[in-house]
């Protein structure tokens, strides 16, 4: 049993691994007929991994509303909103109009899903200023220049502030292209050079956590 | 307590309402201050006004309700520049929550410049698979999307006409509010398949693209509610995001001077407490 939990899945990753790396420098159209292949595949194995989400959330909250946990009204307010929606949008036959007609499903997309989205994002605003208010201080020299550059880049990222200080839209590009841009890319090397090396150590078997922690 | 500790210690439901003024009445007193246009926003349109008559215009709408108060002008701006232009738009979307907003700026704005589905433009929906679906269109449009969002074969419809895969796109632009999206669409499309790619974002984002953009990875960058206005402006179709400015400036600043009042409040109660401590 050992052999297929363990060895036959990092067999698998080995193959896998050095062939699709190998597959991006080679435009054969074997080559490419095998990436078509299996990206149908991914998308395939997309729509199961949507199915295990739904199901295995569905799992979670029903353990909560079974146990009465701490807030089990909302697992039960999820669950109701769920079950709706889906029987709704497959009485519309997943639709939101239909001939230009809204559908049911269309009236929850539209009415309560877009709305309590868009006011969940907009809540943000009021908690950032308030967070600002009460944390952004200059406590110390560094978070007296992120300070002085959150300032430039939020008057410089509006017309008010461009108007008012004129000089503030060219500092805030500035600070965008230069300081931002150079340190951002410095992190994204960063994490780039560490993917891969993630990557090399999944293919080559140093890493195995993915394969889970169960007894062998 | 003295003043300063308990301005430090204000209620936050007054801060809520400052917010809330400086969001509400500009909306409802626009002034109109003029709006800069900016180099990486110039870029996108730039490019679209560069394409001739007839070239395939690729906009992927990545993102959710969430974040349709940033990229929804975006999308209603480029997507009527692409028309007026007689390009041949291939609408889509890698985020499912944002399918139905999707199908519907891209009817409404070709219904408004008197556009035809399957023949000047085509809104392919969604499909499971994330970044694999980029992969998938590269490799073949007609097998990531065999069917458009209202069930029409793909394969035959004129909009589509000499296009195979990804290669055969000369512009896309990718509206993203996470992942996957822009960086996505440069990772796993432009990369191998050798489009002209630009990028829209949120305001938030806009700070971790610009890699990209100064390294040529994106030849342009809607970033925001500020972005969308820039290209409103630049369409010469003032719309929500133009309207949204006001708003925008006004809450900048309140923020502004909040932070600035309670360093002034933090750094006038340091001082106090060095001078007894002294």
């Amino acid at each position: 049993m050992n052999f297929f939990r363990r060895q036959v899945p990092l067999l698998i990753t080995l193959i896998t691994g050095i062939v699709f790396a190998a597959q991006y420098y080679v435009p054969h159209p074997a080559s490419e007929q095998m990436l078509t292949s299996v990206t149908k595949w991914l998308q395939i194995i997309g729509g199961f991994a949507l199915v295990l989400g739904v199901s295995s959330l569905f799992h979670v909250h029903a353990v909560k509303i079974r146990r009465k946990e701490v807030g089990w009204g909302y697992s039960f307010v999820l669950y109701v909103g769920m079950l709706g929606t889906i029987a709704v949008g497959l009485w519309s036959n997943g639709k939101e109009a239909i001939d230009g007609t809204m559908t049911a499903f269309g009236w929850v997309y539209n009415f309560m899903m877009v709305p309590l989205q868009g006011t969940m994002f907009a809540i943000l605003a009021f908690f950032i200023a308030s967070a600002a208010y009460r944390s952004f201080r200059a406590r110390s020299r560094e978070a007296a220049v992120l300070l002085i550059a959150a300032v430039i880049v939020m008057m410089g990222r509006v017309p008010l502030g461009e108007y008012l200080i004129p000089i503030s839209g060219d500092l805030s590009q500035w600070i965008l292209n230069v300081l931002n841009a150079s340190v951002r890319r410095a992190i994204l090397i960063g994490v780039s050079l560490g993917t891969v090396a993630l990557s090399i150590k999944i293919i080559f078997g140093m890493e195995r956590s993915y394969l889970g922690g169960g007894k062998e | 307590m003295t003043f300063t500790e308990r301005m430090l210690k204000i209620d936050r439901r007054i801060i809520f309402l400052v917010i809330g003024l400086c969001t509400l009445l500009p909306l409802l007193y626009p002034v109109g201050l003029p709006i800069k246009i900016s180099p990486e926003v110039r870029g996108v349109y730039d490019h679209i006004e560069s394409l001739p008559e007839g070239s395939v215009f690729l906009l992927s709408l990545d993102f959710d309700p969430a974040s349709k108060p940033e990229l929804h002008p975006q999308a209603i701006s480029l997507l009527r520049h692409a028309f007026r232009k007689n390009l041949r738009v291939i609408a889509m979307t890698l985020w499912v929550s944002g399918t139905g907003m999707a199908d519907q700026v891209v009817t409404q704005v070709a219904r408004e410049m008197g556009k035809d589905s399957g023949k000047d433009y085509v809104f392919l929906g969604w499909s499971p698979g994330g970044t694999a679906v980029i992969i998938n269109m590269g490799q073949d449009l007609y097998g990531a999307f065999p069917a458009d969002y209202s069930g029409k074969p793909t394969k035959g419809l004129s909009v589509l006409q000499g296009v195979a895969s990804l290669r055969d796109v000369n512009y896309a632009v990718s509206l993203g509010a996470g992942n996957p999206g822009v960086e996505a669409w440069y990772v796993f499309g432009k990369d191998k398949y050798k489009f002209e790619l630009g990028g829209g974002c949120t305001g938030v984002m806009a700070p971790g693209l610009y890699p990209l953009l100064r390294s040529g990875q994106i030849n342009g960058l809607i970033g925001g509610l500020r972005g969308a206005a820039e290209y409103e402006i630049l369409i010469d179709q003032k719309g929500k995001a133009v309207a949204g400015m006001d708003a925008q400036s006004a809450t900048h600043l309140a923020i502004i001077v909040l932070v600035i009042m309670c360093n002034l409040f933090y750094f006038s109660s340091r001082n106090r407490a060095r001078q007894q401590g002294g």
